[in-house]
C-alpha cells in the first residue's frame, strides 16, 4: 500500500519546542502566590503513630499543614483496591510513607520546617522479602499477605510427569529496577470550594489523577481538572504515582487556598516512588527425548510492596507471558502478588512480563542442555505456530514464524560463526566471550476484557484555522504519541502532517482516552484517532461542504466553512473490541490479547576472569510489530528499552536495608551511560495487523523483555556459568567463578 | 540547598580575604553543589574563585611542571604536553567523570573533592565523619569502600588526580591569610586517625594555589587504569597509577599508588619494593600486584576488589613494559 506518512521517519511534532528549551516542563511554571509543598514521610518501615512532634525554633503558624484529618473525602489513592492512604493515619506500612503535608511561600524554610517535624512511631514487625511474605510468618496485609493471585490451566499438567523423559526445574529472580525518567515528579495544585480542583503535572494518565481526586475531594466529575504538561519520561513511573503528588499538592491548596507546587528531587523521588516488582519464579518443565514439550508447571511471585496499587494487573501480565511463546498442552500457571513493608512497586515498562520472561528463557536454555539440544533447536521444536494456542489457550490467528526471526537474528549478529570462534578461542582467553538469545512475545493493550472495560474514546476537531485537532488524554511523555497520531490522522484523511494538531491533554477538553501504558497508544488509540478523523471528515461530505474527492486546502476551506455554519464541529470514536476476541475473566483462559508483537534478541557478551566485569558487546533486536508507524521513533523505542534492559540486567541494584531504598542518588544507582552500551541493531519485520491502524501493534515495552536473558545466557555460553538471579554483578560473577573452580 | 550570598574575588587575596564565618571556595562548584543539595553544607556564602586571574595555567620550569589549581579536568587530559610526558595524569583526568563535568571541574576541586560514602553523603547518617558516634559503612553497605586503613572510618578518597599526583611526587602550594605553604601531597592528605572529620590539612582560609610535579628522571614512563562500574560518569571502584623508570627493561624505581582503596590514595610500598632492579614481565608484575593487596582488610562486601586491584596493577605495570 502507498503510504504518504505511515511508514516515514516523519519529524517529533514537539521536538523543536523541546530542543530549544521552550516547552515548559511543570517546574517552569509559576502562579502568583503559589506556595510550596513539601512530604514529610515515614522514617520506619511498619508501626503505629503515636505523636507528631513539631520543633519550637521554626514559626509553624506560617505554615499550611494537612494531616489524615483534613481529608475533605475519601483518604485512599482510589485505583483498583483502595488500600492505600493519601496521607497515613494511625499506622504506617513502608518507610517514606507520607504522613504530613507542608507548604510555605519559602521554599528554603519549608526543607527546614520538614527536617523539623518529628514522628514518633512505635515499630511493628515488618517483613522485607518476597520470601518471608510468602512464608506469612507475619501477615501485614489483608487475611494472607497477597493482593492478588492466578491461576492459569491448560491440558492437565499432573498427567504428564510420569510419562516424561526429562524432568528440569529451575529457579530464577529478578530486583527491583527504578524508571529514572529524567523529569522528577511535579504537579502544582489550586483547589477551592467554588472552582474545584485543578491539577497540572508531569503524569501519563489524566484520567486516573482525575478518578483518584474525585474521591480524595468528595466532588463532582466536572469540578476536578487534571492537565498534563510537558512530561520528560515516564516508563509506567508516573502511571499510578501521579495520583498521590496531585493528591497531595491539592490537599495543601485546598487548605491554604493558594496554589501549591510540589516537585521531588532526586533523592525524594527514587526512594519514595514505585519501582518495577522484584520477582521469583519456579520452573518444572517436562519434556520427550526428542525435546518437545510435554509439560510446564510455573509459580510465579511478584513483590508489590505495602500497597496493592497495579500489582494485580502487573502480575497479569507476568503471569500470562510466563509460558511464551511455546506450544505446551499442558500448563499450569500459579502467580501472586505478596505484600512486603517497603514502597509499593509499580508500573515499569513490561508490567510483570519481564520477568517472567527472564525466568522462561533461562529456564528454556537449561531444558534444552538436559535434553541434549542447543537452545536453538529446543525452540524450533516448539515454536508456536498459527493455529496453535497459547498458555491461555488462546488461539494465535497470526502467521507468527519464529524460527525465520531466529534464523534473521542469527544472521545479523553472525551468531553461530562466533559461537564456534568464541568457544575455540576461550580456552585460552583471560577475555571470555559468549553469544546467547531469547525468544519472546509481548501483548499489547489492556489483557483480557480490559479494554472493553475501558470504553476509550477520542475525538477529532476542526479549527478555525482550518486544520484537525486530535483530542485524547494519551499522553506524550518522550515516546510519540503527539507525532504517531498526526501521521495516523494525516494519512488517514490525506491532509498535511502540519494540518493535524494534537491537543494538550486536559479533562476538560479531552474525551477519556485511556491510561497511556500497556503499548497501547498507537495500536488501540490509534485505530481510535483514525476513526475519529475519517468520521469528521464523513460529516463534512455529508453536509456537502467537501467533495469526494479533496485537496488540502479544500480540506482546510471545509472545515471553516463548516465552523462559520454551524460554530463547531467534533467527531469521537468509541472502541468496539473486535468480535474474535474471546477472554474469560474466572478462568484466565482465552484471548488475552488483541496482537502480540514477536522477537528474538541475540547478546555478544565478554567476561573479564580477572576483574569479573561482564559487558555486552553487541547487541540485535529483531521483531515482528506489525507495520512500523515511524522507523526513527520505532527504531529509538527498541533501543532504549534494550538500554533499560541492559542496565536491568547487569548495572542497577536497588540496595534496600531496613525496607529503605538506601542507593536513592544518581552516583550510587548506577544505569549504564552511551559509553556501556553496545550498537544496537534493530530490525523489523513487517506484517501489518487489521485492526492496528495502518496495520500497527504496540511496541513501546517490548524491547524491555528480551535484553536480560538474553545477556545471561550469552554469559552462560562464555563462562559455563549458570545464573539465574538479575541483576548480575561483578561480586556475584567473581564468586560463581570461584564456586566453579574451587 | 540554603540561601546563600556570593562573592566574586579577583584576586587571591581578595578570596581569603572573604573566607570567613561560614564561607566556602568555590571553583567549578562540581562537588560543592552535590553538597549543598545533598544538605551537607550550609555556607553564609560561596566566594567565586572561578575568575582570578593566573591560576590557570600549566606551565614547565627546570624544576617542573606547575599546574594552576583552576585548570580544568578537560584541558589537563588534552595538554600535549601533559599527555606527553606526565601521561597518566593526563589519562586520569581524561577518565574521571564525563566531558561536560570535565569541563567544569578544575584540578583543585578535584584534590577537594570529599568523600563518596553513601553514609557521609546522606545527611540522616550521622557518622564519625561528620562528628557521630559510628562509621555505618563497617557493618553497612561497603561495597565501595575501603581495603585498607578501614578500622576507624572506611571512606575511600575519591581524588582521581591524586592518584597519578602522588605517584608522581608532587606537592602543593596553599596560600591563606597568614601567608604561603608547601607540602607534600603525601603529607597533604590526612588519615582518619590523624582527624576524622577531614580528608586534607587545608585550613578554612586558605586556597590551593599551585599543584607542582617534580621533573621526571629520563627513561620514566607512566600508566594510569581506572576501573569503573561504568564507562563515564563515576568514580572508581578502583584505580591506579604506576610510575616506573627503567632501563632496558630493568625497573630501576617504581612508584605505585591506589586510589579508592583507603581514605587516602594509598602507596603500594611492597610492590614498589619488588620491582626494583628487577626485568618488568608477567611475573614480576603478577608478585607486585599480589604484594599491593598484601596486609588488605577487606569488608563484608567489598573483597572483590582486591582481585580487581590485582588485575590492574599488574596491567598498569606491563602497560609500561610493552609501551
Amino acid at each position: 500500500m502507498q503510504t504518504r506518512f505511515i511508514g516515514k521517519p516523519m519529524p517529533r511534532k514537539e521536538g523543536r519546542e523541546k530542543v530549544t528549551g521552550r516547552a515548559r516542563y511543570i517546574d517552569d511554571i509559576t502562579m502568583p502566590g503559589m506556595l510550596f509543598g513539601a512530604t514529610v514521610r515515614s522514617p520506619v518501615p511498619r508501626g503505629r503513630i503515636k505523636e507528631i512532634r513539631f520543633d519550637p525554633q521554626i514559626p509553624w503558624d506560617e505554615f499550611t499543614i494537612v494531616t489524615a484529618q483534613d481529608v475533605p473525602g475519601s483518604n485512599y489513592v482510589a485505583l483498583i483496591v483502595n488500600d492505600q492512604p493519601y496521607l497515613a493515619d494511625r499506622l504506617v506500612n513502608h518507610a517514606e510513607e507520607p504522613v504530613l503535608l507542608l507548604a510555605h511561600t519559602d521554599k528554603y524554610l519549608l526543607e527546614e520546617a520538614r527536617r523539623a517535624v518529628r514522628l514518633e512511631i512505635e515499630p511493628l514487625p515488618p517483613v522485607f522479602t518476597l520470601d518471608e511474605s510468602d512464608e506469612k510468618k507475619e501477615i501485614i496485609w489483608g487475611e494472607d499477605n497477597v493482593f492478588k493471585s492466578f491461576l492459569v490451566e491448560k491440558g492437565n499438567v499432573d498427567d504428564v510427569w510420569a510419562g516424561a523423559d526429562f524432568i528440569v526445574e529451575g529457579e530464577y529472580r529478578t530486583g527491583a529496577q527504578e524508571q529514572l525518567y529524567i523529569e522528577t515528579n511535579g504537579v502544582i495544585a489550586v483547589a477551592n470550594p467554588e472552582e474545584g480542583v485543578t491539577v497540572w503535572g508531569s503524569m501519563q494518565c489524566p484520567y486516573y489523577v482525575h478518578k483518584a481526586l474525585i474521591k480524595l475531594f468528595n466532588l463532582p466529575e466536572d469540578k476536578i481538572r487534571v492537565v498534563q504538561t510537558e512530561t520528560g519520561g515516564g516508563f509506567g513511573g508516573k502511571e499510578e504515582y501521579p495520583s498521590m503528588i496531585a493528591g497531595h499538592a491539592a490537599l495543601l491548596a485546598w487548605k491554604s487556598g493558594k496554589p501549591v507546587k510540589i516537585i521531588y528531587d532526586r533523592a525524594e523521588d527514587m526512594a519514595a516512588t514505585t519501582k518495577r516488582h522484584p520477582s521469583r519464579t519456579r520452573h518444572r518443565t517436562a519434556v520427550t527425548r526428542d525435546g518437545r514439550l510435554l509439560g510446564m508447571e510455573i509459580d510465579f511471585v511478584v513483590d508489590g510492596g505495602a500497597y496493592a496499587t497495579l500489582s494485580a494487573v502487573v502480575l497479569s501480565r507476568g503471569t500470562i507471558h510466563a509460558a511464551g511463546p511455546y506450544n505446551c498442552p499442558n500448563v499450569r500457571i500459579r502467580s501472586r502478588a505478596v505484600a512486603t513493608n517497603v514502597p509499593p512497586h509499580g508500573a515499569f515498562r513490561g508490567f510483570g512480563a519481564p520477568q517472567s520472561i527472564f525466568a522462561l528463557e533461562r529456564h528454556m536454555n537449561k531444558v534444552a542442555r538436559a535434553v541434549g539440544l542447543s537452545p536453538e533447536e529446543f525452540r524450533r521444536r516448539n515454536f508456536i505456530r498459527e493455529g496453535e494456542t497459547t498458555a491461555t489457550s488462546q488461539v494465535i490467528r497470526e502467521a507468527v514464524d519464529m524460527q525465520r526471526l531466529v534464523e534473521r537474528a542469527f544472521e545479523l549478529s553472525d551468531y553461530r560463526d562466533k559461537q564456534e570462534r568464541f568457544a575455540r578461542e576461550n580456552e585460552s582467553a583471560r577475555v571470555k566471550r559468549g553469544v546467547g538469545f531469547a525468544s519472546f512475545m509481548h501483548g499489547a493493550g489492556f489483557t483480557g476484557s480490559g479494554e472493553k472495560y475501558l470504553q476509550s474514546i477520542v475525538g477529532a476537531e476542526a479549527t478555525p484555522e482550518g486544520r484537525v485537532r486530535i483530542l485524547a488524554a494519551n499522553t506524550e511523555i518522550g515516546q510519540g504519541t503527539n507525532t504517531i497520531f498526526a501521521q495516523i490522522a494525516a494519512e488517514a484523511l490525506g491532509l498535511d502532517f502540519e494540518q493535524i494538531e494534537v491537543a494538550q491533554p486536559d479533562t476538560a477538553n479531552v474525551p477519556n482516552s485511556g491510561p497511556t501504558v500497556a503499548s497501547r497508544t498507537t495500536m488501540i488509540v490509534g485505530k481510535l484517532v483514525e476513526s475519529a478523523a475519517l468520521s469528521l471528515r464523513q460529516t463534512l461530505q455529508n453536509s456537502k461542504l467537501l467533495a469526494d474527492s479533496y485537496s488540502p486546502e479544500d480540506f482546510s476551506r471545509a472545515c471553516r466553512d463548516y465552523l462559520a455554519k454551524y460554530g463547531q464541529l467534533k467527531s469521537f470514536s468509541q472502541y468496539k473490541q473486535p468480535a474474535e476476541i474471546d477472554w474469560d475473566d474466572e478462568k484466565y483462559r482465552g484471548d488475552a490479547y488483541g496482537a502480540f508483537a514477536w522477537a528474538v534478541y541475540v547478546a555478544e557478551v565478554s567476561v573479564d576472569t580477572l576483574t569479573f566485569e561482564a559487558r555486552v558487546e553487541d547487541f540485535v533486536a529483531v521483531q515482528e510489530v506489525g507495520r512500523v508507524i515511524n522507523p526513527t521513533m520505532a527504531a529509538g523505542q527498541i533501543e532504549g528499552g534494550v538500554a533499560q534492559g541492559i542496565g536491568y540486567t547487569l548495572f542497577e541494584n536497588v540496595v534496600w536495608r531496613g525496607g529503605r531504598m538506601i542507593n536513592n542518588q544518581m552516583t550510587n544507582y548506577i544505569i549504564p551511560t552511551t559509553a556501556d552500551i553496545p550498537p544496537i541493531r534493530v530490525h523489523f519485520e513487517e506484517m501489518p495487523y487489521e485492526h492496528g491502524p495502518g496495520g500497527a501493534k504496540g511496541i513501546g515495552e517490548l524491547p524491555m523483555d528480551g535484553a536480560a536473558p538474553a545477556i545471561l545466557n550469552a554469559i552462560e555460553n562464555a563462562t559455563g556459568l549458570e545464573l539465574n538471579q538479575i541483576p548480575l554483578m561483578p561480586e556475584q560473577l567473581m564468586e560463581a567463578f570461584r564456586g566453579e573452580h574451587a | 540547598m540554603n540561601r546563600f550570598e556570593w562573592t566574586d574575588a579577583a584576586t587571591v587575596h581578595e578570596a581569603i580575604s572573604q573566607l570567613n564565618g561560614r564561607a566556602v571556595v568555590k571553583a567549578g562548584g562540581v562537588d560543592l553543589l552535590d553538597r549543598l543539595k545533598e544538605g551537607l553544607e550550609a555556607p553564609q556564602r560561596l566566594v567565586n574563585i572561578r575568575n582570578i586571574r593566573g591560576l590557570d595555567r600549566i606551565e614547565e620550569g627546570k624544576d617542573g611542571l606547575r599546574i594552576g589549581p583552576l585548570v580544568t579536568l578537560a584541558r589537563l587530559s588534552e595538554d600535549k604536553l601533559v599527555l606527553e610526558r606526565y601521561t597518566a595524569l593526563a589519562q586520569a583526568a581524561g577518565r574521571a567523570a564525563t566531558p561536560q563535568i570535565r569541563n567544569m571541574a578544575t584540578a583543585g576541586g578535584n584534590l577537594l573533592q570529599r568523600p563518596r560514602c553513601w553514609y557521609f553523603r546522606q545527611e540522616e547518617f550521622h557518622c564519625r565523619r561528620k562528628g557521630g558516634e559510628r562509621c555505618f559503612a563497617l557493618d553497612g553497605e561497603n561495597q565501595y569502600h575501603a581495603i585498607f586503613d578501614n578500622q576507624l572510618c572506611a571512606i575511600v578518597h575519591p581524588s582521581a588526580l591524586a592518584v597519578p599526583l602522588m605517584a608522581f611526587g608532587a606537592r602543593v602550594v596553599l596560600t591563606g591569610s597568614k601567608g604561603a605553604r608547601e607540602v607534600e601531597l603525601e603529607r597533604f592528605f590526612v588519615t582518619p586517625e590523624q582527624d576524622i572529620m577531614r580528608e586534607n590539612i587545608i585550613a578554612p582560609d586558605e586556597l590551593i594555589t599551585e599543584i607542582k610535579v617534580p621533573r621526571l628522571q629520563p627513561a620514566t614512563r607512566s600508566f594510569y587504569i581506572k576501573q569503573g562500574e561504568k564507562e563515564s560518569f563515576d568514580w572508581p571502584v578502583a584505580d591506579v597509577c604506576a610510575v616506573l623508570q627503567t632501563k632496558g627493561n630493568v625497573c630501576l624505581k617504581a612508584s605505585i599508588v591506589l586510589g579508592a582503596a583507603a581514605p587516602v590514595p594509598w602507596r603500594a610500598s611492597k610492590a614498589e619494593a619488588s620491582l626494583a632492579g628487577k626485568v618488568i614481565n608477567e611475573q614480576s608484575a603478577r608478585e607486585a600486584a599480589r604484594l599491593s593487596m598484601e596486609g588488605a582488610t577487606p569488608l563484608a562486601q567489598n573483597r572483590y576488589k582486591l582481585a580487581v586491584f590485582e588485575a590492574i596493577v599488574r596491567r598498569a605495570i606491563l602497560r609500561q613494559a610493552s609501551s
